[in-house]
């Protein structure tokens, strides 16, 4: 029954629409990452602007949102959730079922992105790759939890997630130290210099340990939301 | 098991508010095995009450049980629940079999067989492999059909199942309906048009702005609507004297002028009106232009019941 929920939601997540637009967004940093290759040989870096400042803050969150906030929008707009929540189908296994989709098609993307762009970079050392690619799943795997519950949550999902990535997760928590522990931009650079400290600084970074934990509790408090609020819900 | 002596479906004293509009307003009945129709226009709160019975939407007030069960938040009852909504929504992406199969699959069933019952059904057996997105609307509301019987359940609601059905779709899906009541099943069929419910359904629930204004005997409600009076406007010479000849028929009510000058009638009976209004004009030396019915909307007679 789970198989056939997820194999839906793969489906219906990956729509030529999506994948066009999912190729733009991890080229993009790709492209402006061989652009300032050049820069990298007069001692310039790709991870702090590139990989920090444009896959972790804009490319990776925004990927995730067009993925997740979609999940349940669509079926909420097109009228399809019925089809699904008058069969005896368990709702944490539909929640569980978009949560994994949006995750198994953004993450290899988005880990991908960000080991090439680590290994184009002179720090990018031993396992510095790996690292980024790790701290970029974290990132995902959370990313996806709160988007897919915002989608359920109202049908301006976009603009809301945009606010929140624009406004808490790439500008507040950059400047207010605190605010950190609140933020999955931090989890990400927490888990790669947990994982690689060479190549990561500790700006902008909280300690592994408690980046995994902030990382599995956004991830089981939006998902056990998502699946409060589709059992609750009046589905038109 | 449903018998004929429990009810499949209760609904007490079921109200639903969305802010401050009023879709269902303390509606009580039971369904009973057979085909039970729900009659009433476009939003009198036909979809509300089904959508509450299916659990999809909570009750303001008041509560559904199914099969003797509380539905909201019973997720095991659509083992015994087939649903069929009025909006027409498939997966584009899916073909008719793989639709089915998949409803089949949600039900916890590994079963082909079932999957070519249900197909075999709602008579798609050629059209199964292509992909919904290429179906007629017919095609689309049988498919939809089908996948809602595939578990066989006890219950089958279904929400203006013969929008977008031709004639003959129709005659099959009256068969189909009749075979399963035949089984003992309870269904549920909702529509704002007369006709198809008085086809289709044993007993009916008229729902008019959001409140239930009649149930039971289809028949019996039948004939209680037959017997409203028709409002019709005759427009015509000598006005006045038409007016006045008019008004001596037995089965006319009243008689008015409108700010037109036509004649306003409100009768029982329209065929004798039709068959006297010529004769009348002819006896007067009128000239009669036109004979007009202002009210033979469906919202008409639902209002008419619900003064009664």
């Amino acid at each position: 029954m789970i198989a056939a929920l997820f194999i839906l939601a793969l489906r219906q997540a990956v729509t030529r629409r999506k994948i066009a637009l999912l190729i733009v967004l991890a080229f993009l940093p790709l492209g402006l990452a061989v652009i300032l290759d050049s820069t990298v040989a007069e001692g310039g870096t790709l991870i702090g602007p590139v990989l920090g400042g444009l896959v972790i803050s804009v490319t990776l969150p925004i990927t995730v949102m067009v993925l997740a906030t979609s999940a349940f929008g669509n079926e909420v707009e097109d009228r399809t959730l019925s089809l699904l929540t008058t069969k005896p189908v368990p709702r944490w296994t539909i929640v569980l079922s978009k949560f994994a989709a949006s995750v198994v098609v953004a993450a290899p993307l988005m880990a991908v992105v960000a080991a090439v762009i680590t290994m184009m970079d002179p720090d990018g050392v031993g396992n510095a790759p790996v690292a980024a690619a790790i701290g970029v799943v974290v990132g995902v795997v959370a990313y996806a939890s709160a988007f897919t519950w915002l989608g359920l949550l109202t049908t301006r999902a976009l603009g809301f997630g945009l606010v929140y990535v624009l406004l808490w997760e790439a500008l507040i928590t950059s400047f207010l130290s605190g605010t950190r522990y609140l933020s999955i931009r931090s989890y990400i650079f927490g888990t790669a210099h947990g994982l690689n400290d060479q190549a990561f600084g500790e700006d902008l970074t909280i300690a592994m340990t408690p980046a995994l934990v902030g990382a599995a509790l956004v991830t089981v408090v939006f998902f056990l939301l998502t699946t409060r609020r589709l059992s609750r819900m009046d589905i038109q | 098991m449903i018998t004929a002596l429990s009810p499949a479906v209760r609904v007490e004293g079921v109200s639903k508010w969305f802010g401050s509009v009023v879709a269902v307003n303390d509606v009580s009945f039971d369904v009973y095995p057979g085909v039970t129709g729900i009659l009433g226009p476009n939003g009198a709160g036909k979809t509300t009450l089904l959508s509450m019975m299916c659990g999809l939407v909570r009750p303001s007030r008041g509560g559904v049980r199914v099969l003797g069960e509380e539905v909201q938040g019973n997720i095991s009852l659509y083992r015994r629940i087939g649903v069929m909504l009025e909006h027409d929504v498939l997966y584009p992406f899916m073909t008719g079999r793989d639709f089915v199969r998949l409803a089949a699959r949600l039900q916890g069933m590994d079963d082909e067989a079932a999957v070519d019952r249900a197909i075999h059904a709602a008579n798609l057996e050629d059209a199964q492999n292509r992909p919904t997105g290429t179906y007629s609307r017919g095609m689309r509301q049988r498919i939809r059909l089908a996948g809602a019987i595939v578990h066989e359940p006890e219950v089958l609601i279904l929400d203006e199942p013969l929008n977008g059905t031709d004639p003959r779709q129709r005659v099959e899906f009256s068969d189909f309906v009749a075979r399963l009541s035949k089984e003992g099943k309870a269904i549920l069929i909702s529509s704002h048009i007369l006709e198809e419910v008085e086809a289709l359904a044993d007993r009916i629930l008229l729902v008019v702005s959001g409140k239930l204004a009649a149930s039971g005997d289809f028949h019996a409600i039948r004939e209680k609507l037959d017997e409203r009076p028709f409002q019709v406007r005759i427009g015509a010479s000598k006005q006045r004297e038409m007016a006045a000849a008019l008004v001596a028929l037995d089965s006319v009510e009243s008689v008015s002028l409108d700010e037109n000058g036509n004649v306003e009638v409100l009768t029982r009976n329209v065929a004798e009106l039709q068959r006297m209004a010529p004769k009348l004009a002819q006896d007067i030396g009128s000239r009669l232009y036109r004979i007009e019915p202002l009210d033979d909307s469906l919202e008409s007679v639902f209002s008419y019941v619900v003064q009664r």
